[in-house]
């Protein structure tokens, strides 16, 4: 009965650890550069 | 003034032809669709400047150039018939096949003195001609990467599906190369489209390497299938397609003596896109719009639209006609 206890607790951490896990895995993916995009205008046709 | 045979009346079709018919040099659109009633709508939407053709009947007489916006393969007999007439075309084309047809009426088309520009949508197309006004901007490039997302009409979706089941191929150290896994990327385009996991696949490669000969390392992706039936997308877990197509161009090679990269973006709704992009080069072809220079003079034969065309005076009447491309400016960050 114990051991089956302990089981279930590892079990029902193991379940928490995989949501916190896979819920922070959700956020957005950041890119490997900064910075922004341009029109190109005028002088660049030239 | 100048005519204008429009082949295809479907999504693409229909903003070339309002484009064709909004250029000050072009005086008569003919268009013409294996859909009789579809060609008719569009001509009574373009006004007294359109008229319509039965798509199996011979040329029309006085036309000065051709805008095919069919599949590749359907293009590449419409390029034979105009080839016959002596008559330049442009054509959209975006499946491997349909371009190789396209590509293989080179020799007829030289003999002719005519042009056939193949792949003159979004990509290939203006891709190709981005990556030449980013090489041209470099002391010297060696290496490219195209990626596009978004489809026009259905046949464009079905061209999407297609080139992801297909083989890739690449273009590495002076050699075809099939990657493999597929090459599978996180591409960052412009706003709204945002970020996009793309896959290498073959289309539209070879004319890329026209564009820019010079290229030791070559490559386009496409991203995932455009979903457009809520019910699809919901079994599927995927989004449902916003309506957005996004090119992403990066050229790589050397200026002043250090590595540099120069990257453009843009996004627009696919068949105004590619109609834009097919329109003007048609008007070009049809010496309507001396403002948009060639490459060569009077270049002749099969070509993709990159190698031809010269970017700067092409991306200058795309941005006039509201379709404008982005510079990225950034640095790397750790």
């Amino acid at each position: 009965m114990r051991t089956f206890r302990r089981g279930l607790l590892v079990g029902a951490l193991a379940l928490l650890v995989g949501i916190v896990v896979r819920l922070r895995g959700k956020g957005a993916v950041i890119p490997r550069t900064t910075g922004g995009w341009r029109e190109l205008e005028g002088p660049d046709f030239r | 003034m100048s005519t204008v045979l429009l082949v295809g009346a479907g999504a693409t079709g229909a903003r070339a032809a309002r484009q064709l018919a909004d250029t000050h040099g072009i005086d008569r659109v003919v268009v013409a669709d294996r859909k009789p009633d579809r060609a008719a709508a569009l001509a009574d939407a373009l006004g007294a400047i359109a008229d319509v053709v039965p798509i199996d009947q011979p040329f029309p007489r006085g036309v000065d150039a051709v805008a095919s916006a069919v599949p590749a393969r359907t293009g590449a007999v419409v390029a034979q018939r105009a080839i016959e007439a002596g008559v330049s075309v442009a054509a959209v084309a975006d499946d491997r096949d349909g371009i190789a047809a396209l590509l293989a009426l080179h020799g007829g088309a030289r003999d002719a003195g005519i042009l056939v520009a193949v792949g003159c949508g979004l990509v290939p197309g203006l891709g190709d001609v981005l990556a030449r006004h980013a090489a041209d901007a470099l002391d010297r490039a060696d290496e490219a990467h195209v990626a596009h997302v978004g489809a026009a009409g259905p046949a464009c979706v079905a061209a999407v599906r297609r080139a992801r089941r297909e083989p890739p191929l690449e273009w590495v150290d002076g050699a075809w190369h099939t990657p493999s896994p597929r090459g599978h990327q996180l591409i960052w385009f412009p706003d709204p489209v945002g970020e996009r996991e793309c896959e290498v696949v073959a289309p539209g490669v070879e004319l890329l390497r026209e564009a820019v000969p010079e290229l030791e390392r070559a490559c386009v992706r496409v991203g995932e299938v455009p979903i457009r039936r809520p019910a699809v997308a919901l079994l599927r877990r995927k989004p449902l397609d916003d309506g957005w197509a996004g090119a992403r161009v990066e050229v790589w090679g050397w200026r002043d003596g250090g590595r540099d990269t120069v990257v453009y973006g843009v996004i627009e709704r696919p068949a105004v896109a590619a109609g834009t992009v097919l329109a003007i080069t048609a008007a070009a072809l049809a010496g309507a719009l001396p403002n948009v220079e060639w490459r060569t003079p009077r270049p002749t034969g099969a070509h993709g639209l990159g190698a031809v065309v010269d970017a700067t005076t092409f991306l200058a009447e795309l941005a006039r006609r509201g379709v404008k491309a982005a510079v990225f400016e950034g640095f790397a960050v750790a």
